[in-house]
């Protein structure tokens, strides 16, 4: 019989290889490559309200700054439009102008931040374990300083050795946008993403969201969005508690090392997964009663084996002590 | 035990009371023996009945398998043959082979001389009568799985499906396809950031099942522009405006390498932690993957699309016999 097994998979190995032999040749004209590639004018095939200024509703001051860019799914802010009234009440009529968040925004850039990214906010060239530790701030749009402030990742207490972590606020919500208006308010600094504001979560498409996190979170932040180990010490963080402008923030801005998805991602879709992360990531249902933190099946695995088998073999004792 | 143990002065002590042994000369109305055995003949046909019935099973098996019968034939005979012989050879151990129980008083662990040669002599005795060799049963036995085996190297033969021929070496990406999005879209260089990425398929694959498994590709917008620093040598044109595309399917164990880390530069697969630059030509720096991941030569048309220049620069996924 082992004769007989080693024979056939003789015979297999060699009529397999002998269909292997030599790589195909490929076929076909190949289109024209262009030696020069220059923008169309009109480019067709960009991709429109997905996070660019290139969106269908679009408001300008008197100046001709850009003020907000969108659409009905997501709506682009600069950090001067979200200041409410309140704000403004509370200072003299005269003094309450978007100059004034601005002089806040340096005052606090001056407390928190300059000591590591620099007079003028263009970085400080020094480098730990591979990072640029204190990078140029300059051009990274008002969404990017929004989520790293508001999510307590900065200001940093002590240089992050790896990745700094989310934590409570250090600043307000008002001090955030005053520091944002500042670093885009410097000299070369504007620049798009602007703070999105997510319009009618409630109207989403769930499955879309579901499908879209699936193809595109669920490798790095797990399918159950508890976030999980990278390389390098980094890791991708649990999405849980994360508001939703926080989410469309990362998204659009692609903070440390999650990509960006801008262009690949119309703000349809943008809308869909913000609703997917914070109406089912966030609210996890476990029909079995028991989530265990949703950390994959390491976990239920060992609580698998730990009490399903160790309840089958305390039934088995009981069989055999009755018998 | 401890009766049996040295005594106090060291001399060695009898056993107090000596084993009764087995009967000598057993015979089929021992109560040590099954009842049912009182008539070994008839049993002993039975049970030849059982394995005569499994052979056929077995036989029929083969025949079925080679005749194409439906699986449900197939599953019956083959069940059949196993229940069949498999009966048999219960029963065999069940009635013609001695049963206790056989009760023996604990005596010292060495015996007495006379001990052993009276077990000697109840062994050799005793195996005459019911331990009697059954030539028949044996070889209808040794028949039945000998067919057995036979039937089951048939899959070899045949169940195992189509060669693979070299669809393992090649892929679905040609000189001159365009690369599409899932939705079938095709991929504008001006359209995406730089640092996002997106996993891309030759047009008109993107929705079919060979294309999703072999043709995925990771598309990454590395840099704004300008030739990628670190690429082997004779890729400088591979890379139009900062683009690289890079197979998904990890060459250690095929798991797709969708984990991007932006600021690193790396590609990770999620089942076994492998990392691969994406600046230079996906050289694994990290777990068990054996090679770089295979890339595809890009360039972009006069319309800013971006199409494949030829297909990858070596077979995808993991390793495998043949592999050229």
């Amino acid at each position: 019989v082992g004769a007989a097994v080693l024979g056939v998979t003789v015979v297999l190995g060699l009529l397999s290889f002998s269909g292997v032999a030599g790589a195909a040749a490929h076929k076909g004209t190949p289109p024209k490559v262009a030696k020069h590639v220059i923008p169309p004018s009109h480019p067709p095939y960009l991709q429109f309200n997905s996070g660019t200024a290139d969106s269908s509703q679009r408001l300008f001051g008197k100046n001709g700054q850009l003020l907000s860019y969108g659409n009905k799914w997501v709506t682009y802010y600069l950090p001067q439009m979200l200041v409410t009234g309140d704000w403004c009440k509370a200072k003299s009529a005269k003094s309450c102008t978007p100059d004034l968040l601005i002089s806040l925004g340096h005052q606090l850039y001056q407390q928190n931040c300059e000591a590591c990214h620099g007079v003028h906010a263009n970085g400080v060239s020094s480098q730990i374990n591979g990072y640029v530790a204190y990078p140029s701030l300059l051009g990274l749009g008002p969404a990017t300083y929004d989520f790293w402030i508001e999510s307590g990742r900065m200001p940093a207490a002590s240089t992050p050795l790896t990745q700094p972590m989310r934590r409570p606020a250090r600043l307000d919500h008002l001090q955030a946008l005053a520091l944002s208006a500042y670093l885009t308010n410097l000299p070369g600094s504007s620049a798009t993403p602007y703070i999105p504001k997510v319009a009618n979560l409630a109207g989403a498409n769930l499955s879309d969201g579901a499908a879209l996190f699936a193809m595109n979170c669920a490798a790095c932040h797990t399918i159950t969005g508890d976030g999980d180990a990278l390389a390098y010490s980094t890791f991708a963080p649990s999405l849980r508690d994360i508001p939703a402008t926080q989410v469309a923030e990362a998204l659009r801005t692609g903070p440390a090392n999650m990509p960006v998805f801008s262009g690949n991602l119309t703000d349809g879709q943008l809308r869909d997964v913000v609703a997917y992360v914070t109406e089912k990531i966030q609210h996890p249902q476990n029909p079995g009663g028991l989530g265990l933190g949703g950390i994959g099946p390491v976990a239920e695995g060992f609580v698998g084996l730990a009490l399903g088998v160790g309840l089958l073999a305390l039934v088995g004792f009981w069989i055999g002590d009755r018998s | 035990v401890s009766d049996h143990q040295a005594g106090a002065d060291g001399a060695r002590r009898e056993p107090t009371r000596t084993p009764v042994p087995l009967p000598t000369t057993a015979s089929w109305s021992d109560p040590h023996f099954q009842p049912a055995a009182q008539h070994p003949e008839f049993v002993e046909r039975l049970i030849a009945l059982l394995f005569v019935a499994g052979l056929g099973s077995f036989c029929a098996f083969g025949a079925a398998y080679w005749q194409n019968w439906a699986p449900w034939a197939l599953g019956l005979c083959f069940g059949a043959g196993l229940f069949l012989v498999g009966t048999g050879i219960t029963a065999w151990g069940k009635y013609l082979m001695p049963r206790g129980p056989f009760v023996e008083e604990r005596h010292v662990l060495q015996s007495a001389t006379e001990d052993v040669d009276a077990f000697t002599n109840a062994l050799v005795e005793r195996g005459g009568t019911p331990m009697k060799r059954r030539k028949v049963l044996g070889g209808l036995l040794g028949a039945g799985m000998g067919v057995f085996s036979i039937t089951a190297l048939f899959p070899l033969l045949r169940s195992l499906g189509p060669l693979p021929g070299n669809t393992l070496a090649t892929t679905d990406w040609k000189p001159g396809t365009y690369l599409v999005d899932q939705m079938g879209k095709r991929i504008s260089i001006y359209a995406y950031a730089v640092g996002s990425y997106v996993t891309v398929f030759p047009e008109g694959w993107q929705d079919k099942d060979r294309g999703q498994a072999v043709d995925q590709t990771m598309l990454v917008h590395l840099q704004a522009d300008g030739p990628i620093e670190g690429m082997p040598a004779g890729r400088s044109t591979w890379t139009p405006s900062g683009y690289v595309a890079y197979s998904k399917i990890c060459t250690h164990a095929g798991c797709p390498v969708g984990l991007y880390e932006r600021e690193l530069e790396l590609l990770i697969c999620p089942c076994h932690q492998s990392m691969f630059k994406l600046a230079e030509g996906a050289i694994p720096i990290f777990g068990p993957a054996p090679r770089p991941l295979p890339q595809l030569p890009l360039a972009v048309d006069e319309d800013g699309y971006l199409f494949a220049q030829a297909g990858y620069n070596q077979p995808v996924g993991p390793g495998y016999w043949e592999r050229p």
